[in-house]
């Protein structure tokens, strides 16, 4: 479990708190979805679960972030990477290496995994991210998408319990940014690895996200299920932060008391929502 | 096309132990610089194309060996005007331009250049540079740390590239027009993208230290590596050839 309380960081020369009064708990296997302006915080938020954030870089930090007990300020980070695996914004400064391979090897023989288990797993990423026939290429002419994989990949050899990833879909057609969410969605259900993940499609967030947390000035400013949203709309209106139209319908059908059941996340429940009025 | 990335194949050269392939080319460049003959300066230049053409990078050899020749003929200016011995070549109006041991010294600079640098260039051709490193690590014993700044820095050349291009990209679309013949100008809109590239740059850079930092870069020794880099009879072969080459410059060529 991921407990953070009264998390509040200001950049080294900021001029004002980045993160500010922070608490959240979240829970074995979550799937967390962070949302939020540019500047909101959503980077420092992921930099301060990995343990980046005070040892790294340096700044004023408050409160406390433990995970399953283990302060992520005092242990030192570059154990913590085992726990908690992190994915970068910036997709090709964070590879190490020019070939696939050597990119998932780089963590398993730092950590000294031994020989047999390293090939086992270089095998299992590979087979788990669906990326086996990419193994001897050389990273610089993958596809955004295909380098995103890598990325998780390489993290995910390492067998983390959490896995953060900020904006991986960020350059990524909708496609691809759809493979990476079932990707993670596969990873979280069947290894029950707890995926936090920073997005701006707030589509793909409703659809496959347990939680959703959306970020303002450092501060959380909604917390709740995507289904929650329908009664905070007006809160992600001031945000500026658009609500997907068909729950922002099924709201206002739901509070016109046109319809009685849930709100709708994604086009077909709102299909079924309509073909059920419309009977 | 960049012309120090890696060609993949299957030749004999690029089977050896990256650390052999790098003797080699030190090697090759010590008998470029022990030999002392113009024509055989040349039959050296000529072996490595033919040597480069057995890993199916022929082409990438007679391009390097062209742009090596540019920074040959400026080593041959210099050197035709300092070096002063033997009989006077050109003479304008009573003043010695050049010397025909000016002129002889000079060609024998540049093509030694060219002949001791063109190895090393396509060295780079046949090796990963992934490869290049940990092979050193493990075998040598070079600190991983070291190891890692190099080939990090090759691998950034194509990134700053690209980061250059959005750069001037987003300068277009401001209506700056690059495109102009006059060196000068162009000097003139490009320098000033020098401060944004270095602040996007060592941004990365950060970030690439942090990612890999993250992974336990610094618990890593020299028996971290998972690939072993076995030296073979090959590699016994290439140095014994190498070093037969050297003895052979040494006797004739000197
Ligand atoms: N290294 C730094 N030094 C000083 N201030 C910083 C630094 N990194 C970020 N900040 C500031 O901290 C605040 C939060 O930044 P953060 O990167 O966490 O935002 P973000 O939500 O990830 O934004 P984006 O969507 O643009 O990635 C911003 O005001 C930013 O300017
Ligand atoms: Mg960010």
């Amino acid at each position: 479990m991921i407990s953070v309380k009264n998390l509040g960081f200001v950049y080294q020369g900021g001029k004002s708190a980045a993160l500010d009064g922070i608490n959240i708990e979240i829970a074995d296997g979550d799937f967390v979805g962070i949302t939020g302006t540019s500047g909101a915080g959503k980077t420092t938020f992921t930099f301060a679960l990995s343990g980046i954030i005070p040892q790294k870089i340096k700044g004023d930090f408050y409160g406390a972030v433990t995970v399953d007990g283990v302060d992520t300020a005092v242990h030192p980070a570059e154990e913590f990477a085992r726990k908690v695996g992190q994915v970068f914004q910036d997709i090709d400064s964070q590879m190490v290496a020019s070939v696939v391979e050597d990119e998932i090897l780089f963590g398993l023989e730092n950590f000294g995994v031994p020989y047999e288990e390293i090939a086992k797993r270089v095998d299992r990423v590979l087979k788990d991210l669906g990326i086996e026939d990419l193994r001897d290429r050389e990273i610089e002419g993958l596809s955004g998408g295909q380098k995103q994989k890598v990325a998780i990949a390489s993290i995910l050899a390492l067998e983390p319990e959490v896995i953060v990833l900020d904006e991986p879909t960020g350059e990524l057609d909708p496609e691809s940014s759809r493979e990476i969410f079932k990707i993670l969605t596969d990873l979280n259900r069947e290894k029950g690895i707890t995926v936090i993940i920073v997005e701006q499609k707030i589509m793909l967030l409703c659809e496959y996200v347990k939680h959703m947390m959306v970020l303002d000035k450092g501060k959380i400013a909604f917390y709740g299920t995507p289904g929650d949203m329908a009664s905070s709309i007006d809160t992600f209106k001031d945000l500026g932060i658009n609500v997907p139209r068909v729950t922002e319908l099924s709201a206002s059908l739901i509070s016109e008391k046109i319809y009685d059941g849930e709100v709708t996340l994604t086009v077909d429940e709102a299909e079924k929502m309509v073909r059920r009025i419309l009977k | 096309m960049n012309l120090l990335n890696y060609v993949p194949g299957d030749s004999f050269l690029h089977k050896l132990n990256p650390v052999t392939k790098l003797l080699a080319a030190f090697l090759y460049g010590i008998a470029a610089i022990i030999c002392g003959n113009v024509f055989a300066e040349v039959g050296l230049i000529i072996l490595m194309i033919l040597i480069s053409a057995t890993c199916g990078i022929a082409k990438r050899a007679i391009l390097l060996t062209r742009n090596l020749f540019f920074l040959g003929l400026i080593m041959f200016v210099i050197q035709l005007f300092f070096v002063r011995d033997g009989e006077p070549l050109a003479v304008i109006g009573g003043f010695v331009l050049f010397t025909t041991g000016g002129l002889k010294s000079a060609l024998l600079l540049s093509l030694r250049v060219i002949a001791a640098m063109l190895p090393l260039m396509l060295l780079f051709a046949i090796t990963q540079m992934n490869d290049l490193c940990n092979a050193l690590v493990k075998r040598l014993h070079l600190p991983y740390r070291y190891a890692f700044i190099v080939t990090t820095a090759f691998r950034f050349v194509p990134i700053f590239a690209t980061e250059f291009h959005d750069i001037q990209d987003a300068q277009k679309a401001r209506g700056v027009d690059f495109d102009t013949k006059n060196i000068f100008r162009k000097i003139g809109l490009v320098a000033p993208l020098c401060v944004p590239l270095l602040v996007s740059s060592l941004k990365k850079v950060d970030v690439s230290a942090m990612s890999a930092e993250m992974r336990g870069f610094e618990l890593r020794g020299y028996k971290s590596g998972y690939k072993e880099y076995p030296f073979g009879v090959r590699d016994l072969v290439t140095v014994a050839v190498l070093v037969a080459l050297i003895a052979i410059t040494a006797l004739w060529g000197a």
